[in-house]
């Protein structure tokens, strides 16, 4: 009885999910992406995923590409390279998409890249910095992001300005981190700047207390984390709890989100960051894409979101220089191409490498974020120094 | 019942057969993406059987082989980037987690039950923490990626892995019918009555062990040639763990065909669900193992057999057994 | 080195000390079910998630402190364990412990996936508690000193429970020898699902307090589950005193390694500490763990 029992759910279990709906996209043009819907670059990945989706919605109310509409087929890679490079792969050979966005963040678009190259398939990527991307001679993965080892340039300029050279910088021990970590190094080298501390954190750490303690015995200037999200709000909230003070708080991706203020509340004050895109630039197109945003999601968009829209008009562009979806086409457009989106200005070199476009820095100003260089797209002067924590 | 086992015995050779027959002729049938499946099907009857091994015919349940599965993708993956052609990279993995198995085997197997499979958790864990933290090694939490032109072509992978499940599954059956199965078995059942009886034990055991990380060791680089990139987490991934240890169990441990059985039935489910609910598929997986370690500790296997409560490898008084 | 000021090490070591207290609550009530029933609980680390869960959910969607939600989530939590140690971990009780392992291994897969499906992979916290107080020119942070000290409160309560009171007598009983015990009229059966409760209880109270100083998603109970076990086994299986000092060690080392070598290498110890426990010195743990 009990086995039979067994044997029988066994068996209709498997029919019930062999009678699996084929969908048919037959005569849309199918875009696939994997993103980052949960994990460490959920936030972000929820973004781009948003500003692309707009894209989508655009495109199909102006008739759609090359008259057919555009539908999107993506799955969630968790924050993980290594599911994004199967979700790739199911795309192109299972699904079999006609064209491909990046997903987020630099140690996917690694692993992503690797399969694409191998498909021979070209792939735009929004959510991508780091430079090693494309150092590998690949020739199918276009970015839109500023590189990772500028990040910092400007802030770092600033903080010489003011006499500073005392720098503790932190990262975590992936692709982008580690890029913006090699800028930092050589930038601070350039100018006569010195890494008092260096270290290298894992992706899941969150406890950085001990951390902390060392870096308040080194007593430095100024604090630069190569971070996302989540590790940046948790050193922030324990270097309160710590009494770690420095002039200069800047972090890489976190306070360029809503959340980072949000989250932190009064603490968020003064920290800086960088940005690719704010809703206040006075560049075409910006102000439009940010009130639809803002009426969509209810909220401002960030780079992320502007990243995805352009990462879809870049696709756009080059499906219609183009006039087809051949895969080699779409390659020597997207090489070609020279264009300016809502995202900021496009133009690649011979390895795919993003050169046009410029980066911004930020400051949690007043619960606002507010860029602060350059100072000609500024929209507030920078407050410093980093009011202590017994004063706010 | 010899005779009808005898008869078992031999239709199962000729299942066998034409199983093998059909998936090396299946390429010609099949496009990309279920020639990936099956590839995916092979590595985990491989890593299964390995299992099987040391776990199932021998007693010392592991719940950290995948450390020997990480070793040799990471072992592979630096063999491809230095310049190395795959198939010796393939066995360099191999080599590396055999090396590897025998004194960490020899450490490990003076361990009982429970703190054995704790031992081999925390062996894995230490695994990812050496490939995170040696950063000139292995490039650290980043990982590697392989470039394209390094990797063989998806046929010769999956003939590869078709050649690796082979070789376990007949390693398991050849195993299975001499003597030195009958002393891990031996050793399964009760280790010091089987010292009584003159069974080297250490020297069986650590042979086991060795064998059941040789063929992690060359999946594991197989597996980084197909998906092309690794970092400590992917190559020392629980899931893998998970799947290993349920493939087993619930195909019917220590048996030849109940890893092939388990891995099949796990793989269709995991082909329906990874993508979209990936959570599922696991949540999925802890039932099932639940259930057969409280309800079905033969596995499916013995559910073709008579008496299900007990384990199909074991002999009864005055019985031989299949 | 800098590093070696006075206040420096003694901040480091209220650190250690504080984190130690939680892991202790944690591994003292892995090693109750250990002790009493002889099941090694692998879902134990969840049972803590869920407390931690528990707490976050009734933050969020109510406005409830933490501290609040600890009595209400310790309670419920003790009467889910008693039950859930009668409809499954009995059945596993008496059998090998590899059985035990293996059927709460599928069960800490199970509650994290769920965990998983309801809560996602982001990492969630319960920030109500923030900043320091200074005892001289010493930071305190004020959520590890609230957590650490509850900690460390339940820990010496439920040891004096079992020192002080008859049903803790019984349940200490039932640990020694659980035959004699059932022979001089002690239920063992219900002394088993109370040790369970009690158990989860802890855990839940550990995962509440935990909700308060980190960020955790479904998935951090990998690492809590093999500290516990690091802690155990250093510090004796079966002995709450051991796994006591063992937790508070662990929480000690690993906050000076964290800031002597490096944060990752901080995390890495209990696994270092377990595996070269286990495998170096098998027979530390009396004999019991030798093949």
């Amino acid at each position: 009885m009990k086995r039979r029992l067994l044997l029988s759910a066994l068996l209709s279990f498997l029919i019930i999910f062999v009678i699996s709906p084929v969908v048919g996209y037959a005569q849309d043009i199918v875009v696939g992406a994997s993103v980052a819907l949960t994990g460490k670059y959920a936030r972000t990945g929820q973004e781009q995923l948003q500003g692309f989706q707009m894209w989508v919605d655009e495109v199909n109310a102006r008739g759609g590409l090359l008259g057919r509409k555009v539908a999107l087929k993506y799955y969630d890679d968790e924050s993980k390279p290594e599911t994004g490079a199967k979700l790739y792969e199911k795309l192109i050979t299972d699904d079999k998409v006609d064209l491909l966005i990046g997903p987020y963040s630099s140690d996917v678009t690694m692993a992503a890249s690797t399969v694409a190259e191998k498909y021979n398939f070209p792939m735009v990527s929004s959510g991508a910095s780091a430079t090693q991307i494309w150092e590998r001679g690949y020739k199918n993965i276009f970015g839109l992001y500023t590189l990772a080892e500028t990040y910092m340039n400007p802030i770092l300029d600033f903080a010489k300005s003011k006499g500073l050279h005392k720098i503790a910088l932190i990262y975590e021990n992936t692709e982008f981190p580690r890029a913006i970590a090699s800028g930092v190094k050589s930038k601070a080298k350039q100018l006569g700047m010195n890494v008092v501390f260096e270290e290298e954190y894992g992706k899941a750490s969150t406890d950085f207390s001990s951390m902390i303690i060392k870096i308040k015995s080194k007593k430095p200037d100024m604090v630069i984390g190569g971070s996302y999200l989540p590790d940046s709000v948790a050193f922030m909230r324990q270097a309160k709890e710590n009494r770690l003070y420095a002039k200069i708080f800047v972090f890489a991706v976190g306070p360029a989100l809503p959340d980072f203020g949000k989250n932190l509340g009064l603490d968020a004050e003064g920290v800086m960051g960088n940005t690719m895109f704010e809703s206040t630039l006075k560049l075409p197109g910006v102000k439009e894409f940010a009130e639809k945003y803002h009426a969509k999601y209810g909220h401002e968009p960030g780079y992320h979101a502007a990243g995805g829209y352009g990462a879809g008009q870049v696709l756009e562009a080059a499906v219609k220089k183009a006039g087809s979806l051949d895969h080699d086409k779409v390659r020597a457009a997207l090489f070609s191409l020279d264009t300016v989106t809502t995202f900021g200005h496009f133009k690649v070199d011979s390895t795919g490498r993003q050169i046009g476009k410029t980066g911004y820095a930020v400051q949690w100003i007043n619960g606002n974020r507010e860029i602060i260089l350059p100072p000609d797209a500024a929209t507030a002067k920078p407050v410093y120094p980093f009011k202590d924590w017994g004063k706010r | 019942m010899p005779s009808i086992a005898n008869g078992l015995r031999s239709n199962g050779a000729w299942a066998g057969a034409a199983l093998v027959a059909a998936a090396a002729v299946a390429p010609l049938a099949l496009n990309e993406y279920y020639q990936s499946f099956l590839l995916q099907v092979f590595l985990v009857i491989a890593l299964a059987q390995a299992w099987n091994l040391i776990s199932g015919m021998t007693g010392y349940v592991s719940f950290g082989h995948s450390a020997f599965f990480g070793l040799g993708a990471y072992a592979g993956a630096l063999f491809l980037t230095w310049g190395f052609p795959w198939w010796l990279a393939v066995f360099h993995g191999a080599v590396v987690a055999a090396v590897l198995s025998l004194p960490l085997g020899m450490l490990t197997l003076r361990l009982r039950g429970p703190y054995f499979a704790i031992a081999m958790l925390g062996l894995n864990e230490i695994g990812r923490i050496v490939a995170t933290l040696w950063v000139d090694l292995t490039n650290g939490g980043s990982g590697i990626t392989l470039a394209p032109s390094l990797l063989p072509s998806l046929e010769m992978e999956y003939f590869t892995t078709l050649m690796l499940a082979l070789g376990a599954t007949l390693l398991v059956a050849f195993i299975h019918r001499n003597r030195f199965g009958l002393e891990l078995r031996a050793i399964r059942e009760d280790e010091e009555a089987a010292e009584m009886v003159g069974v080297n034990t250490t020297l069986n055991k650590v042979v086991a062990f060795v064998l059941s990380a040789v063929i992690p060791g060359a999946v594991g680089a197989v597996s980084v040639m197909y998906t092309s990139f690794i970092n400590p987490n992917s190559a020392f991934a629980h899931t893998r763990n998970v799947e290993m240890i349920v493939v087993v169990l619930f195909g019917g441990s220590g048996t030849v065909w109940g890893p092939i059985v388990g891995a099949a039935i796990i793989m269709i489910l995991r082909e329906m669900l990874w993508a979209e609910f990936p959570e599922v598929h696991l949540a999925l997986l802890g039932v099932l193992l639940v259930v057969v370690v409280l309800y079905l500790p033969g596995g499916i296997v013995s559910l073709a057999r008579r008496d299900r409560r007990r384990r199909p490898d074991i002999a009864k008084a005055g019985e031989t057994p299949p | 080195m800098e590093l070696l000021e006075p206040d420096i090490l003694l901040q480091l070591l209220i650190g250690g000390l504080l984190a130690g207290a939680l892991y202790a609550l944690l591994a003292c009530g892995l090693n109750l079910v250990f002790g009493v029933m002889r099941v090694i609980n692998l879902a134990h680390a969840e049972l803590m998630l869920i407390g931690a869960f528990g707490s976050y959910v009734l933050y969020a969607a109510f406005g409830i402190h933490p501290l609040i939600s600890l009595f209400l989530i310790v309670p419920v939590m003790f009467v889910a364990g008693y039950y859930f140690q009668r409809v499954l971990i009995e059945r596993v009780v008496g059998r090998p412990m590899l059985d035990s392992l293996l059927a709460t291994y599928g069960v800490a897969i199970i509650l994290i996936n769920i965990g998983l499906l309801v809560f996602t992979a982001d990492f969630k916290s319960v920030p109500v508690l923030q900043g320091s107080f200074a005892i001289g020119d010493i930071p305190i942070s004020e959520p590890r000193a609230v957590a650490g000290l509850i900690s460390v409160a339940l820990t010496v309560g439920v040891y004096l429970f079992l020192e002080r009171t008859r049903l803790g007598k019984a349940i200490r009983a039932v640990s020694e020898h659980a035959q004699v015990a059932s022979i001089c009229g002690i239920d063992v059966r219900k002394i088993r699902m109370l040790a369970f409760g009690l158990a989860s209880a802890m855990a839940a109270a550990a995962g509440v307090m935990l909700s308060v100083i980190y960020s955790f998603w479904p998935g951090s109970g990998i690492d809590f589950i093999q500290k516990c076990f690091a802690i155990i086994i250093i510090g004796g299986m079966g002995n709450f005193v051991g796994a006591f000092y063992g937790g508070v060690l662990l929480g000690v080392v690993e906050s000076f390694v964290g800031a002597f070598v490096s944060t990752q290498w901080g995390e890495a110890m209990a696994y270092l500490l377990l595996v070269a426990v286990l495998l170096i010195r098998p027979t530390g743990l009396k004999g019991a763990a030798r093949a």
